[in-house]
């Protein structure tokens, strides 16, 4: 599992933001270090950081997620002066966004090279429900070729397909090697990636929404069976 | 005539760097309330008070470990990117300098150079982004210039601190393009830029700490 480091000018900020993540998380978390503040007031020390990176020297690599700017320059600071050589990486995704997505993916088992992709693009999820634009991502290679195996549901859950039925949904998917794609075609939005939290968020899905799974691989039907009974079963939120 | 400059000269530039700042810190402060978060004259202070402390247990022998031991202190106390920026520069001019008790002229050039260049490469910044390069870049470049002409290295320092000054005071009208103070956009200009004239004030002081070498 990979670790995760969030540089904040601000203690609180980084507390609430990773809060905000874990609850996406229910098994194991990934271990998080937070390097926020300097001198007692609002800044970065690029050598809490180092120290901090230092401290997941253990862990499948690192990701440094940061909020404004003096904080990317003291974590590249942090890389030159640090004690460790495991890798890591400085991700350029907006802080909470990129946050969430980095904890799911973390916990999920995901590589450090696929979660810093994942919290990269993290804004465009975000500018795909801000501006009407009717596809999402990953667009262009729906073309034909049948997939393996398909199913089609209407979301009942109360508030659609939000960010912890989607962190579900990223972690069910990710336990069979099928690759698996949903499409709100309600909307007209996807496919995009079931293993991406922000692709899934990219959909907007609404209660009501009919959602098509597709997927290719050897357990191609366990896959849409299993991602199926979860958009049946409301994601555990029907009371 | 002194053409080096001994570790005790060294500690004396960065004794009277930490004076100045300190007697500038309320100016550096008013200077940072126009632009940023109004706190560049208490972190500056607090930094520099550190590095006094640490100088005092004289426990760095050679250039290149004085100057890095500068650098981690200032990275540690400043905080924000002034912290990071300052650090790197000393940590850069440590990383430049001979494990030598002195810098002869041509070793002081190469590692302000590097100080420099270092600072360029971690902010990303050039001339004209009013920040902290805006002082240093002209300082370097003067310098180099000066003593290329054959001029002794206190008349170029000299020279290098005065660079600085004109182009700490060419942040005045300058829009700010990186940092916090960006945010602001036009409304950035008209304001001296808090880290060139913290810069310039290191210049400075290496002039007078190198002139005062001269007179002995």
């Amino acid at each position: 599992m990979i670790g995760i480091v969030l540089v904040s000018h601000s203690e609180a900020l980084a507390n609430a933001a990773m809060e905000l993540a874990l609850q996406m998380v229910h098994g194991t978390q990934p271990p998080i270090r937070i390097a926020a503040g300097a001198a007692g007031g609002f800044g970065t020390d690029a050598t809490a950081i180092a120290s901090a990176i230092d401290d997941l020297a253990t862990t499948d690599g690192v990701l440094v997620i940061t909020d404004l700017g003096s904080a990317i320059l003291s974590a590249s600071l942090a890389l030159e002066i640090r004690a460790s050589t495991h890798q890591v990486v400085i991700s350029d995704g907006p802080f909470v966004e990129a946050t969430t997505a980095a904890v799911v993916g973390a916990a999920a088992g995901s590589s450090l090279a696929d979660i810093t992709a994942e919290t990269s693009n993290a804004l465009s999820a975000k500018k795909t429900q801000t501006v009407t634009a009717p596809d999402a991502s990953g667009g262009d290679d729906t073309a034909p070729g049948s997939p393996a195996a398909s199913a089609e549901e209407r979301l009942i859950n109360p508030m659609g397909l939000h960010a912890r039925p989607a962190s579900l949904l990223v972690q069910t998917a990710g336990e069979f090697s099928a690759d698996v794609e949903l499409t709100n075609t309600t909307a007209g939005r996807g496919p995009v990636n079931a293993c991406s939290v922000i692709g899934l968020l990219s959909l907007a899905a609404s209660r009501n929404d009919r959602i098509r799974i597709d997927a290719n691989g050897p357990d191609a039907s366990q896959a849409v069976n299993a991602v199926k009974q979860l958009v049946l079963q409301g994601f555990g939120e029907l009371s | 005539m002194p053409e080096t400059l001994t570790i005790d000269a060294i500690q004396q530039w960065l004794n009277r760097f930490a004076s100045e700042i300190t007697t500038q810190a309320d100016w550096l402060t008013e200077l940072d309330s126009a632009i940023g978060d109004a706190d560049h004259g208490t972190n500056m202070v607090r930094g520099t008070a550190a590095v006094v402390a640490k100088l005092d247990d004289r426990s760095t022998k050679t250039v290149q470990e004085l100057l890095k031991a500068v650098g981690m202190t200032l990275v540690s106390t400043v905080g924000g990117a002034s912290g990071s920026l300052y650090g790197t520069f000393f940590l850069e001019m440590g990383r430049n300098s001979p494990s030598s008790a002195q810098l002869d002229a041509s070793e002081l050039e190469n590692a302000l150079r590097a100080g420099v260049n270092g600072v360029i490469a971690r902010g990303h910044a050039a001339v004209g982004d009013k920040t902290m390069i805006d002082a240093l870049e002209p300082a370097v470049t003067v310098l180099s210039q000066s003593l290329a002409d054959g001029r002794q290295l206190h008349g170029s320092i000299a020279a290098a601190a005065a660079a600085a000054t004109t182009g700490r005071d060419s942040t005045e009208p300058l829009v700010a393009r990186k940092g916090r103070a960006s945010y602001l956009g036009d409304r950035s200009a008209g304001h001296i830029d808090p880290g060139a004239a913290s810069a310039t004030i290191l210049v400075a002081a290496l002039a007078a700490s190198v002139g005062e070498g001269k007179a002995r």
